[in-house]
């Protein structure tokens, strides 16, 4: 059936309201302001789009945070004394953590001294900007998610198409369709955070990569009510070791909140080698620690999430601009893996974007941006910084030690270490079978106070769907999941889905097959990056369904 | 026909709620949605004004974050609206905020006033009965359909155990409506683009003279209920215990 499509025109499509997407849509605003009154032929603001596929602005966001403020001094003073910051970090320090101790660092190794910074939740502060963003006259289309780019001659991206809504689990249309629309325009902005599924669309179809893959870790995460003077606001703390096995990347994080909270989770590698490796259950036994379960006794949860994290530094950068697009904050791999922060680099670049497409505006040449934006990437403070640490992660693929050991090296070298480009494989690839690979436990009681199960995570994590919609989650061939993955790897979806999105159950006749909760689905994006056969792929469902990260 | 429809922010039904230090409302750290009920409200001023022509004006109580619910609805097609605003508004019970509606729409003339049945977060189904009963209106609750007649509306009540009732009303009328008389529509991306041209008037409660103080009732304490587990064995011949067990259902638990 063709559907007839409203069309729209635009001057730029920004496709996320995360940090980068709203830094450069305000960006936008800004420099039309300052600029307006003797350029008269500038773009009306009327015609910048940003979509967020989240109910509201802000919604599917989750971060630690510790937010370096670099790029908030420039995008807007005085922005401290206005927006909602959690607490300056107070005091931070390391730990590394045995089965039972926790055996502080004597110094805070550098990349984790945080003095300076703030700590926030990306959630409120993405809500904020947000706001920001409305006042400065654009519009945040909420609720509506990008489906797929429009593309033109010789690969030019030359639009957006938006989602459908009101289709049925069979693709029929319900009584209130409403067809997605068809916005056309000369520039794509794709700031869709990690494994976008444009982005994955675009790269794709034009087979662009960095010299690495990129490569993913899972952060879990919860926040918690506790009784006052267990965490002081803006006390920072990090650990490595137990419960990650050795072989496996992995650290936690706590952090002290206003209001008695405490933000914590763990951060869990997507390039482990055991098919049952399941970085919920690392969280839940982190939080059994004595060292962090003393924090959490008498407490109450309160939320729940998960996202990935691209942690693979500048050599897994895909390009940052072509024919028609551009890449900004996670979704071109801008994050410094060795600091674990990613949100200052995702609003320097959605700038950067902004000057970039408003020269183009000035100029009357939007294709230079293609060239522009990437330049003045390379020219400023996102790279000086990603640079040093361009061989960081990589050094994990041996496993705890031995990325520490680069780490230094590579601390010593400038960043060089000793090999340079330090060359990884893509984390899925890591995955052993099942009679090859090293067996860990991955059981898990869940007591309900301290620990939970996944289910009882998901509830707290606000997530709803549209249920009856089409299939968000989409498995290419169910014959691999039912008779070659069972076997040679135990279907291993059913242990890095941190939402119990994957179970295997019983089928009539004695077999055991796929079956999609979709509707519990975060929209973390760790299936389409970890499936061993790459068989499953993330598209965004009708927009506003997903998860609600009030506070995260 | 001039239509009016109130909606209410309530915290969103997809998370668990936790009760505040203060024991006497929720933590405020939830998210926020339109409830329900009111979003069916909405959607059928929408449709009446799509049949019959008019304006649709949509009006909420609440602090700052419930101009969302307003936002939302200018861009699912409502004309105008107007927000009720003040740091405790969600601290009013039904009396006080139908004193709020009442006061601030003083210089306007509708013929219809929609509400939700009811709201999900307190649930006490009463402010568009007072606030038919302080406009001196007409009012009729648990709407199932609406349609012009001689003189008024036509309306379709639902009762208990699958009754209706047909009433008509004259105009104008205070309905409160269930939620799934109609489908939902979704907002557009034309509909989202034009909302923010439209006028959304802001008006202080306490310019009304309205405030916590004029509540009638007071929450003396709010509780997540215990969930209790109790089991019981019923024994002896099979026909007996069905009886016995009908009997039970019917007399201690009333489920039947
Ligand atoms: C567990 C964890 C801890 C972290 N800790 C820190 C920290 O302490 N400090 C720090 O600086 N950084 C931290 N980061 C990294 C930081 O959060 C990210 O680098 C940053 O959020 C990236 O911003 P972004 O705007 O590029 O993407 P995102 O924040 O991911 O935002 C993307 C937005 O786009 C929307 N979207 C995606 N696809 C579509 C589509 N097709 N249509 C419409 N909308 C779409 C999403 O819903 C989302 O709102 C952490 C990340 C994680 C996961």
């Amino acid at each position: 059936m063709t559907t007839e499509r409203p069309s729209l025109e635009a001057a730029v499509v920004i496709v996320g309201a995360g940090p980068a997407g709203l830094a450069c849509g305000l960006r936008l605003a800004q420099l039309l302001d300052e600029h307006r009154e003797r350029e008269p032929r500038l773009p009306a603001k009327d015609s910048i789009f940003i979509l967020e596929k989240g109910r509201e602005t802000g919604a599917h966001l989750l971060s630690g945070a510790v937010l370096d403020p670099s790029a908030l001094d420039r995008l807007l003073p005085g922005w401290r004394e206005r927006a909602p910051i959690e607490a300056a970090v107070a005091d931070d320090a390391a730990f590394f953590l045995t089965s039972r101790r926790a055996l502080r660092f004597p110094i805070t190794p550098p990349p984790l001294r945080n003095h300076g910074n703030y700590v926030v939740s990306l959630n409120r502060l993405g809500k904020w900007l947000g706001e920001q963003v409305e006042a400065a006259g654009l519009t945040i289309f909420t609720a509506t998610a990008g489906a797929r780019l429009l593309f033109g001659e010789r690969h030019a991206v030359i639009g957006v198409r938006t989602d459908d809504k009101g289709v049925d689990r069979r693709g029929e249309r319900k009584a209130n369709f409403e067809p997605g629309y068809d916005l056309k325009t000369p520039l794509v902005v794709l700031a869709e955070g990690p494994r976008g599924s444009l982005t994955k669309q675009l790269l794709g179809r034009l087979g662009l990569a960095g010299p690495n893959p990129q490569l993913y870790a899972l952060g879990v995460k919860e926040i918690w009510s506790v009784p006052a003077g267990r965490m002081p606001p803006g006390r920072v703390w990090h650990t490595m070791g137990w419960p990650v096995p050795r072989s496996m990347y992995g650290g936690g994080w706590i952090y002290g909140l206003a209001g008695h909270r405490v933000s914590l989770g763990l951060v869990t590698g997507l390039e482990y080698h055991d098919p049952g490796a399941d970085p919920h259950v690392l969280f839940q036994r982190f939080k059994t620690h004595p060292f962090v379960r003393r924090i959490l006794a008498g407490g109450e949860m309160i939320r729940y999430g998960a996202k990935t994290v691209p942690m693979g530094g500048y050599y897994s950068q895909p390009p940052a601009a072509g024919a028609g697009w551009m890449l900004i904050g996670d979704a071109a791999g801008l994050v410094n893996s060795q600091r674990l922060k990613g949100i200052h680099l995702a609003i320097h670049s959605g700038m950067l974007a902004a000057e970039a497409i408003f020269d183009s505006w000035r100029t009357g040449d939007p294709a230079a941006v293609a060239r522009t934006y990437p330049e003045r990437v390379a020219a400023g403070a996102i790279r000086r910084e990603l640079w040093t640490v361009r061989n960081f992660h990589q050094g994990f693929e041996r496993g705890l030690f031995a990325g520490l050991l680069n780490g230094a090296a590579q601390m010593l070298t400038g960043g060089r270490g000793w090999r340079d480009p330090m060359l990884a494989r893509a984390g899925h690839l890591r995955m052993q079978k099942l009679q090859a690979a090293p067996r860990h436990d991955w059981s898990l009681q869940p007591d309900e106070q301290l620990t939970f199960s996944k289910i009882t995570d998901v509830y707290h994590s606000g997530t709803r769907h549209e249920e009856d919609q089409p299939p968000h989650l989409i498995i290419h061939d169910t014959d691999i999941c039912n008779t070659r993955c069972i076997v040679e790897y135990g279907n291993p979806c059913q242990h890095f889905c941190p939402a119990q999105v994957y179970e295997m159950l019983p089928a009539e006749d004695g077999t055991k097959r796929i079956h999609v909760n979709a509707s519990n689905c975060v929209h973390c994006k760790t299936c389409d990056i970890q499936d061993p056969y790459e068989i499953i792929t993330w598209v965004p469902p009708e927009g506003g369904g997903g998860p609600n990260y009030e506070g995260m | 026909m001039r239509i009016l429809v109130c909606v209410k922010q309530v915290p969103a039904k997809d998370a668990p709620i936790k009760v505040a230090g203060d024991g006497a409302w929720i933590r405020e750290d939830v998210a926020y949605e339109t409830n329900e009920p009111d979003a069916y409200a909405l959607e059928e001023a929408l449709r009446q004004r799509e049949a019959h022509g008019g304006e649709v004006v949509a009006l909420t109580v609440g602090p700052a974050r419930a101009a969302q619910v307003l936002r939302e609805a200018l861009a699912k097609g409502a004309d105008r609206a107007i927000h009720v605003a003040g740091d405790d508004a969600h601290r009013l019970d039904s009396y006080a905020a139908a004193e709020a509606i009442a006061r601030a729409i003083a210089g306007e003339k509708f013929d219809l006033i929609f509400t939700g049945l009811q709201s999900e977060d307190y649930g006490y189904g009463q402010t568009g009965v007072v606030l038919a009963e302080l406009l001196g209106i007409a009012h009729a609750t648990i709407i199932m359909q609406v349609q012009p007649a001689a003189g008024g509306v036509r309306v379709k009540r639902e009762l208990e155990n699958g009754y209706f009732q047909y009433l008509n009303l004259p105009l104008p009328a205070v309905l409160t409506i269930q939620s799934g008389i109609n489908k939902l529509r979704y907002a557009t991306l034309m509909g989202i683009k034009q909302a923010k041209s439209k006028p959304l008037a802001t008006v202080a409660l306490a310019d009304l003279g309205v405030s916590p103080s004029l509540n009638r009732q007071s929450v003396a304490k709010l509780y997540v209920p215990v969930k209790t587990k109790k089991t019981e064995l019923l024994e002896g011949p099979a026909k007996e215990v069905a009886a016995q067990l009908a009997a039970r259902l019917k007399n201690d638990l009333r489920v039947i």
